[in-house]
């Protein structure tokens, strides 16, 4: 894996924009038009990667979504980058009949079938149109790639394939074989693009194991298929520097239940969890006033923000891991630097002014005018900073406004605690009957980590004493239901997750205070620094890559699709430690493991570690599915 | 990666005509075809598709003569890929009237297609299509500056380096040095002004009688001479170097210049809603006005009403008892 899997993309995106033909370096190439035409999954796809100012570059003089009304513009070559469903196909004849666009250039987003294809096939006779459909492709591009190591799989029907949807009580066989099916059409793609046949270990037993054995009987079939596989050619000799194989990890998200509903603490999985956070963009309500307004009056408007987080925002790549009074504090130098850099952008006005009249000026010319010149060139530059600045400090703000007024430290710091089993200095009842320490959803999450990690389950007295609080202060107890149910199916089968010692060492309040004069005010939050710790997945990943025994994960599965025959043993065959893996957890994962993973990655030099999961689901999102699956 | 399947296509196409042979479907004559690719050939996009060749054209022509335009031309060079200035100047010229009919051309077709009534997608397609080429043309004029500002900043690179070696040469005398034949002209022009005050000297003192031949004034004069020389020198120094200031401070006042016309615009906007807010606030002055005044009058209708009930309970009392 040399380049990172959103470069890839990326690149195969471009290729498929420039007509399937690979860009060319030379950038005063003479410009050519086309069309854009998308369904919902391909602007998911599209949109954390590419910019429209990128698109425009690349000729792109409109993007369009299929399902619009869209008018005809003759002379124009049109690109399409769409699902093989029913309704787009149809949607594609349609456009065909009526002529809209001058050249068809057909790319699906993962394979079509063969009889969807003789549909476009006599759509296009009917239409007279066949030699207008210039090239059809299969992209094999299903899936989202947000982060440089961190994709998903979809985002628009992620019902489809939630926790709730795998989980549930009643669900059928053909359900579940349709969301399997899903899942590993767009792992299939991922392993595509990513020019990489895996070695693939998964747990026993669950979700996580039918997934990996369709993954492996379809790699296997592409394999043998020597006309048309996939991973020959070109593709791979290109982009392979490396001699090893991937580990592929699946992991199901019943292993670990606390990560989801956890508070956070790091700025990536505060704004996910706090604000609305959806493909690397945040919207927010600006102008959201204290005070309300007085009676009578108009009620003010609020407008809403959209900011887009992306790679190439240096600050925020360099920050989005870090506790929050890092970012605080980082935020502040930015300002100082950016401030200084104006100021002598604007102390060179004075010396121009001043040096205008004398006579040796002419001699010193030459300084001001290079000096000038770098001036108004780093003017841009200067610029965007200050966005990026205003950008971040509006977010953050609006993070701490969250933090301040529903005591999110402190719900963080009681939390670790329980989950590292250390002791507790005030009783979770205590917390959950204080009426203005966070909503009544943060009270359940809380509730909930102390249920799942106790080593046994509280007496039924304490049990009750627990609920009133909650009911009192206006919980929903379905999840707790469900929990229920788990933690006993889970106990038969296997010893309760362990999280791992962390330590949560509180910083000395006033010192900190004092030392930064920043304008987001940090008293009266608690300043905490987090210490190394592994959560569960981490955990089983670094079994799994060091060859370590471990009772967890010692009867792991063990595939191999370039193996000629498929072995039922959970031996594996190869004893080395790996370099790359890829962990994916089926169920629904969140920033805070993706964040784990990429500390433990940067702590153990030289390994590369690329986060999957079948859906992001926020903790509000998650409890909401948990109490769905509580109410059957 | 991605699979070519445009094959597979076409071999779907080929079964789907022979099913629909079999079946009996009549198929289309191929004569609207025919029809269709005449399309007329004015409209938007040849015209648009014209503009784009010839800016190439341009941009090739530029970059054939690149090499030779920019070269400053060594003693040993051959005489076939010289320029000589005139050649310079004339393709400069060509450029700048090549790149102004194009921009010409840009405007005129934005002015068509916003007069031509289509749809707002088309619309839309076309001012991006315009912008598409507008920056091509930009890309293409950056080359041709370039270029420009490249000969110059030569061209006053040599001037400087040849400013050095006269100042040698009057003191020492006729030295054959060997100079750039650009500077021949010049060096000339400095030799004959520092050979002619030495000639008049020579003369004026082959002229005079032994009583001026001092050597403390042969040196005076000598010393003025050489000032005279140094401060025209100078001078001429001075001015090239100021040239070459000028185009840079040319380039900079033209990225000035957009950034002004980009606030003009966003200046007019601002007047716009400035206007529109004075309105509004006057409107709302207004309003609360009227309020107000409704109010009151409401007021007054309330008192007046309360009275008038009074009066007819007091009336009714009186009527009952």
């Amino acid at each position: 894996m040399a380049a990172s899997v959103r470069e890839k993309q990326t690149v195969a995106l471009k290729r498929m924009l420039n007509f399937n033909a690979p860009p060319l370096k030379n950038s005063a190439a003479e410009p050519v038009w086309k069309v854009l035409i998308y369904d919902r999954f391909g602007q998911d796809i599209i949109s954390p990667l590419l910019t429209v100012k990128e698109l425009r570059d690349m000729g792109i003089t409109l993007h369009l979504l299929l399902h619009s009304d869209r008018d005809p513009i003759p002379d124009v070559p049109a690109i399409f980058f769409v699902m093989p469903t029913e309704e787009n196909i149809d949607r594609i004849c349609q456009d065909l009949r009526n002529q809209l666009y001058e050249s068809y250039y057909m790319n699906f987003i993962s394979a079509i079938s063969r009889s969807k294809l003789e549909d476009i096939a006599s759509a296009a006779l009917a239409a007279n149109a066949v030699t207008q459909v210039t090239k059809v492709y299969d992209q094999y591009l299903n899936f989202i790639t947000l982060e440089d190591d961190m994709f998903t799989l979809c985002h628009q029907n992620k019902e489809l394939i939630s926790y709730h949807a795998i989980n549930r009580a009643d669900i059928q066989d053909t359900d579940m074989e349709a969301i399997m099916d899903t899942i590993v059409d767009s792992l299939f793609c991922f392993f595509v693009t990513l020019g990489a046949v895996p070695i693939i270990r998964c747990p026993r037993g669950n979700a996580a194991e039918m997934v990996a054995v369709k993954l492996d009987k379809k790699l296997r079939e592409n394999l043998r298929d020597a006309r048309n596989s996939l991973f020959t050619g070109d593709n791979m000799a290109a982009g392979q520097f490396s001699f090893q194989r991937p580990l592929f990890v699946l992991a199901d998200r019943n292993v670990d239940m606390a990560t989801p509903l956890h508070h956070t603490w790091t700025y990536q999985a505060l704004i996910h969890d706090v604000l609305d956070y959806q493909l690397n963009r945040v919207v927010m309500e600006e102008g959201a006033g204290g005070d309300p307004s007085p009676a009578g009056a108009r009620p003010k408007k609020k407008n809403r923000k959209t900011y887009d987080l992306t790679g190439a925002d240096r600050f925020w790549q360099k920050h989005k891991g870090s506790p929050f009074p890092e970012v605080a504090e980082s935020v502040q130098e930015e300002l100082d630097t950016y401030r200084t850099q104006e100021d002598e952008v604007k102390h060179l006005k004075s010396i121009m002014g001043l040096e205008g009249e004398d006579e040796g000026a002419i001699s010193m010319l030459s300084d001001n005018t290079a000096k000038l010149t770098s001036a108004v060139s780093s003017l841009p530059e200067l610029l965007e900073k200050k966005r990026l600045i205003d950008l971040h400090t509006n977010v953050a703000t609006a993070v701490l406004d969250h933090i301040k007024s529903r005591k999110l430290d402190v719900y963080f710091e009681y939390e670790e605690k329980l989950m590292s089993k250390s002791t507790l200095d005030k009783s979770l009842l205590d917390i959950i009957s204080d009426p203005d320490a966070g909503t009544p959803e943060d009270k359940m999450r809380l509730f909930l980590i102390y249920y799942i990690t106790a080593q046994q389950a509280p007496s039924e007295s304490d049990l009750e004493q627990y609920k009133t609080a909650l009911l009192d202060a206006g919980c929903d107890l379905s999840p707790l239901n469900y929990i229920k149910q788990w933690k006993a199916f889970t106990k038969m089968a296997a010893t309760p997750a362990n999280y791992g010692n962390s330590g949560v060492k509180p910083m000395g309040l006033f010192s900190r205070v004092m030392n930064s004069g920043s304008q987001l005010v940090m008293e009266g939050v608690k300043n905490l620094v987090l210490k190394q710790h592994n959560l569960p997945v981490t955990r089983i990943l670094d079994n799994l890559m060091e060859m370590k025994s471990n009772p967890e994960t010692d009867d792991y599965r063990y595939f191999d699709p370039k193996m000629l025959r498929g072995s039922e043993s959970s031996i594996p065959r190869n004893k080395n430690p790996f370099q790359e893996a890829i962990v994916f957890v089926v169920g629904g994962g969140n920033y805070i493991e993706y964040q784990n993973l990429v500390d433990y990655a940067k702590f153990k030099q030289g390994k590369k570690v690329v986060y999957g999961c079948s859906e992001l689901s926020n903790a509000g999102q998650f409890i909401k599915q948990l109490s769905q699956l509580g109410q059957k | 990666m991605a699979v070519d399947i445009t094959l597979l296509f076409k071999a779907s196409v080929k079964t789907v005509k022979t099913r629909n042979k079999a079946i009996g479907i009549g198929l289309d004559s191929p004569k609207d075809e025919i029809f269709k690719r005449s399309r007329p050939k004015i409209g938007f996009s040849p015209k648009a598709k014209e503009v784009i060749t010839n800016i190439t054209k341009l941009k090739d022509f530029l970059l054939q003569h690149r090499k030779d335009y920019v070269s400053a031309g060594s003693l040993i060079s051959s005489d076939l890929t010289r320029m000589t200035d005139n050649e310079r100047d004339q393709i400069d010229q060509d450029a700048q009237i090549f790149m102004r009919t194009c921009s010409e051309a840009i405007r005129q077709l934005r002015n068509e297609a916003v007069k031509q009534v289509s749809s707002a997608q088309v619309k839309e397609h076309r001012g991006a299509v315009l912008d598409l080429i507008e920056v091509y043309l930009r890309g293409v004029c950056k080359l041709y500056s370039e270029q420009r500002a490249i000969r110059v900043k030569r061209m006053v690179d040599k001037k400087r380096l040849s400013r050095l070696a006269p100042e040698h040469h009057s003191r020492v005398g006729k030295t054959p040095e060997p100079m750039e034949e650009k500077t021949v002209k010049e060096e000339s022009s400095e030799k004959s002004v520092s050979e002619v005050p030495n000639n008049t000297l020579n003369l004026w003192e082959e002229g005079r009688v032994e009583d001026e031949l001092s050597p403390e004034e042969i040196q005076m004069f000598e010393q003025e001479n050489q000032r005279l020389v140094s401060e025209m020198n100078s001078l001429v120094d001075e001015v090239r170097q100021i040239e070459g200031k000028v185009v840079e401070i040319s380039r900079l006042q033209e990225i000035f210049a957009e950034k002004v016309l980009h606030q003009e615009t966003e200046i007019d906007s601002i007047h716009q809603l400035v206007v529109g807010t004075t309105e509004n606030v006057k409107e709302g002055n207004e309003d609360i006005r009227e309020a107000i005044k409704n109010n009151a009058g409401f007021r007054v209708w309330i008192l007046f009403f309360l009275v008038m009930c009074s009066f007819s309970l007091l009336f009714l009392d009186w009527y009952d008892s």
